[in-house]
């Protein structure tokens, strides 16, 4: 009988972290807002580290502000910084929307950060007239000491929600609550959406903002606001749209919003990677929509399927996999290389949650695999689990580029950060595209690795 | 006027005093304002202090231990930060058992609500214990507060002193709170100040030489420092201790020991060579390796002090023959080309003037995000009338620079860097590299290399959809005739410990 075997962490003190603290989450939230600007009611560092870490990944601008709070602060409160900050970034910026999002030192101070950001709001309706008359103001409650970035994530997507949606006509659409992906997944995931002749109101769309074109001719500058992004109406609209689908387990606080409030109902899942999962994803589509699914997306199904059939069996079966990252992500990865005939060996994730061994559980009995499962564990464990118990296959983000490189084991990057590559935040793995494109990613990884450049059975 | 408004900040007048257009009739004293607090929302490009002394001053030293007293943020971002490269070498013959190891580790509490309310001291006293089990091979640990840990008042220094003993390794606290100071300046200054007071005189070298100096504010940023210390071991002066570059922390402890310091980053340590004087009688100088005058001329200024002018001038003219030709090649490309350098502090001087004299072109902006009135100062001094000096510019102010100046290139950092590309100017990664190293004879040809093929990038050229095809002079186009293979194998070959392909910034 194919079980789970839960490692528990042997130690206090973190080495190299798997997960990062609250703010992040709502930084990211808030960049896929058309003219949404985040600010960041903390210290320099807290914008400006995660600025730093965006821009690497992603290789776009990230504009994030922060209220600088300096020692006075620390002492006196932030109340001067955070109301000058809003009305500075209002009247400089024009922002449709400023997420205030709150950290460990603004949460520890006690500010009043409701209160602070009603005054700002009232003020610059007041001095900017007309034009501020639609910015809107988002206080976001996000301490860092409390849990990890996904739920930031998921208390900056509820904030949003409940501060702008609002009953109106049904409007035929789906809500989609992405998680922290790709553009190149959002995008894959628009494109599902449009062959089931959808539209979908994503909550919040980091596509455009993050994987922006470089035509100056059509850059709006002074300030430069990427294009894209989900817009403040869409995000009201949410309210009428058919369901909500969360296709990220951690992050169900707004799908849920919207069903209690206006009677969307919600559907929170693990991520459409991998044929099942993406099957499923297209399930509460049709459920909440009552489209079918269309002939060409069945083919592209097909497509992964045949692949499958002709590849996974000769080059993957069996192989041992050892996955690192976001909750969600490595679920559905675990559960895709299972699809694969792989070995989800052992699965590790640096957020707590009580979803994640039953999801592994699950796993590990459809693979019929023992599988080791880490839960608020880190990459340091990873490195030392990995030396006593060798895999043919890394997957998880460039942190673990120096553990791959002196254990020799080959690493797939996928997640957050990838920075010693080019292009995988272009590149989906959510869809049955996005699975086509990690299976030969996959493959050729092991081609490269295991099989011999002259070897005959390289020949087809 | 010096002081100039720029149109962006009509909503934040106190930002005219710190935008300063050079006029020489000026009275000296008449730079920007600086080092104070930033206004809140005006999208500062600044870090914090805990970046300052961490992934400043710190971070690059290969054999201690990082333990950051934070919510789990703080660690996360302390880890992978510039691309501080270290060969396994230690002072006393032996190799550091882990390669990379200050890249490759990064550790911290993960502080929770309960540490906050009942205070964060027990939970960092075990992960110090932890940290020494897991990695007995560190020569010391270092611990980090941070904005949590400033305001709930764990007493880091008490938790520093008691395990020192118990554990019979130097553990030291560094108390920068995030939110000390009005930049990452505030990190150096604490960093420079803890080093000093917990270390400094505590230890022997295990030899000396008349002939010992230390290399203070050089991090080996892209093996920086690794092409300065070829040039001393030509010239017979030995690098006693570094700070911090390559360095270990034994090597901290008997700084006091040297002959002569040499302040390279002279924004972000000064203030150890000045207490090393000031305690032990060490003089220090200010150098400069930027460029092939600069480093010409300090090299030549070392070699004076120890007697080894003939030494200097060996070294100066072996890699003046070597350079020489391919940096005529790149001036010839580069004449005109204007630019803005936008640094933390020091490059914004160390590089105005050689990318004018030595390479023809015109420096119309320099910047910095957290210099101070002596650093502004030396770039007044060395930037031509009608340059534009700005202290800590916001994204707005960037942006019309740009549209004012036309630069047509920016060296900047990565906040800023895809930002200006959107703009439709080039723009190459000046606290990190791009492919550097780019100091001393060497560097500065990689440093031309990168600025001409970031300029002559044929993208550039082609930004828009054309209805008609458009003819491409074959002047812009970029020159495959020129092969700086040769230096950079020189130079990867010397570089032991290359780092893995690939980190950004």
């Amino acid at each position: 009988m194919s079980c789970i075997n839960v490692i528990e962490k042997e130690r206090n003190v973190v080495i190299n972290p798997l997960k990062t603290c609250q703010p992040f989450g709502a930084m990211f939230a808030v960049t896929g807002i058309n003219k949404g600007f985040p600010i960041v009611h903390g210290s320099q560092g807290c914008s400006s580290f995660v600025r730093y870490g965006f821009a690497r990944h992603f290789r776009e601008p990230s504009e994030i502000a922060v209220t600088s709070l300096h020692e006075d602060a620390a002492v006196f409160g932030g109340r001067k910084n955070l109301v000058a900050g809003i009305e500075n970034l209002a009247v400089r910026f024009k922002p449709d929307l400023i997420g205030v999002i709150t950290t460990c030192s603004s949460e520890i101070i006690g500010d009043d950060v409701y209160g602070f950001a009603e005054t700002a709001r009232e003020n610059i309706r007041k001095t900017m007239g007309e034009d501020a008359q639609k910015i809107e103001v988002v206080p976001i409650s996000t301490p860092s000491f409390v849990e990890s970035h996904y739920k930031g994530y998921d208390n900056s997507i509820n904030a949003i929600v409940n501060h702008l949606a609002r009953k109106d006509e049904p409007n035929e659409k789906v809500n989609i609550i992405p998680g922290i992906v790709n553009p190149g997944d959002v995008r894959e995931l628009k494109h599902l959406l449009s062959m089931m002749n959808l539209e979908g109101i994503f909550l919040t769309d980091i596509s455009d903002p993050f994987d922006a074109p470089l035509r100056p001719s059509t850059v709006t500058t002074k300030p430069f606001y990427p294009k894209g992004g989900v817009s403040v109406d869409e995000i009201r609209d949410s309210a009428n749209s058919l369901g909500t689908v969360s296709i990220c387990k951690y992050a169900g606080s707004g799908a849920l919003s919207l069903e209690k409030e206006h009677n969307v109902p919600a559907e929170i899942d693990s991520p459409p990677i991998g044929l099942q999962n993406t099957d499923q994803f297209l399930r509460n589509l049709k459920k909440f929509t009552g489209h079918d699914i269309p002939d060409d997306l069945l083919n592209e199904r097909g497509m992964l399927v045949d692949s499958m059939a002709d590849n996974a069996a000769r080059y993957l079966f069996g192989r041992k996999v050892v996955i690192y990252g976001d909750p969600d992500l490595t679920t559905g990865i675990a559960r895709f290389v299972g699809e694969l005939g792989m070995e989800p060996a052992m699965v590790c994730t640096g957020v707590k949650g009580p979803e994640f061994a039953k999801d592994m559980d699950k796993i590990a009995k459809e693979t019929g695999c023992n599988m080791d499962v880490m839960v608020g564990q880190d990459l340091r464990a990873v490195e030392v689990y990995l030396k006593e118990n060798p895999a043919d296959l890394m997957i998880g983000n460039s942190d673990g580029r120096l553990i791959s490189l002196d254990l020799g084991i080959p690493l797939i990057r996928v997640g957050f950060p990838v920075y010693d590559r080019v292009g995988y935040q272009r590149q989906p793995i959510v869809g049955y595209r996005g699975g086509l494109y990690l299976m030969d990613l996959i493959t050729n990884t092991i081609l490269e690795k295991y099989y011999e450049p002259t070897h005959w059975k390289l020949q087809q | 006027m010096p002081y100039k408004l720029l149109e962006v900040d009509k909503e934040i007048p106190e930002r005219k005093n710190h935008v300063y257009v050079k006029h020489c009739s000026d009275p000296e004293d008449h730079i920007p304002n600086c080092n104070t607090k930033t206004i809140p929302g005006s999208m500062s490009e600044r870090g914090c202090a805990f970046a300052g002394v961490k992934g400043v001053i710190t971070g690059a030293i290969k054999d201690v231990i990082h333990v950051v007293h934070s919510p789990i943020g703080c660690t996360s971002y302390g880890y992978g930060t510039k691309r501080y490269p270290t060969s396994p070498d230690l002072p006393n013959g032996e190799k550091f058992p882990i390669e990379n190891f200050n890249l490759k580790y990064i550790l911290g509490t993960d502080l929770q609500e309960s540490d906050v309310v009942f205070g964060g001291i027990k939970k960092l006293r075990q992960s110090i214990i932890e940290a020494h089990k897991e990695f007995p091979e560190a020569n010391a640990i270092y611990t980090y507060s941070t904005c949590t840990v400033g305001l709930i008042g764990d007493d880091m220094d008490a938790i520093a002193k008691e395990l020192t003993e118990e554990l019979g390794k130097k553990v030291v606290a560094f108390n920068a709170p995030g939110f000390c100071g009005p930049s990452q300046s505030k990190g150096h200054h604490v960093g420079n100040l803890t080093l000093f007071e917990n270390l400094v005189g505590t230890k022997e070298p295990p030899s000396t030489t008349p002939y010992d100096v230390n290399l203070i504010g050089e991090y080996n940023i892209d093996g920086d420092l690794w092409v300065i210390k070829e040039y001393l071991d030509e010239m017979g002066i030995n690098l006693l201790s570094k700070f911090t570059g390559d360095c270990s922390h034994d090597e901290i402890c008997w700084m006091h020991r040297a002959k002569l310091s040499l302040v390279r980053c002279q924004r972000s340590a000064t203030y150890i060579a000045d207490l090393i004087e000031e305690k032990y009688g060490v003089p220090y100088i200010k150098v400069d390796f930027f460029s092939t005058k600069y480093c010409s001329e300090n090299l030549r200024t070392i070699g004076k002090y120890f007697g080894l002018e003939k030494e200097a001038e060996k070294v100066i003219e072996e890699r003046m023959a070597k350079v020489g030709p391919e940096l005529e090649f790149y001036k010839d490309k580069l004449q005109g080309k204007r630019v803005f350098i936008f640094s933390g502090g020091p490059k914004s001087y160390h590089l105005s003037k050689p990318l004018e004299e030595e390479l023809g072109m015109e420096t119309v902006a320099v910047a910095s995000q957290f210099e101070h009135k002596d650093g502004y100062k030396k770039m007044k001094d060395r930037v031509n009338d009608g340059t534009i000096i700005l202290d800590d510019p916001n994204s707005l102010e960037f942006e019309e620079i740009i549209e004012e100046y036309k630069p047509d290139l920016i060296l900047a950092g990565v906040k800023e860097k895809y930002l200006a590309h959107k703009l439709g100017v080039p723009c190459i990664l000046i606290h990190s590299y791009e492919n550097g190293p780019y100091m001393g004879f060497e560097g500065f040809v990689n440093l031309a290399k990168d600025m001409y093929s970031y300029i002559y990038n044929p993208v550039w050229r082609m930004l828009e959809f054309e209805d008609e095809p458009t003819e491409y002079g074959v002047e812009k186009g970029l020159d495959k005739q020129l092969n700086c293979d040769g230096l950079k194998e020189d130079l990867e070959s010397k570089d032991q410990n290359k780092q893995p392909d690939g980190e950004v910034a």
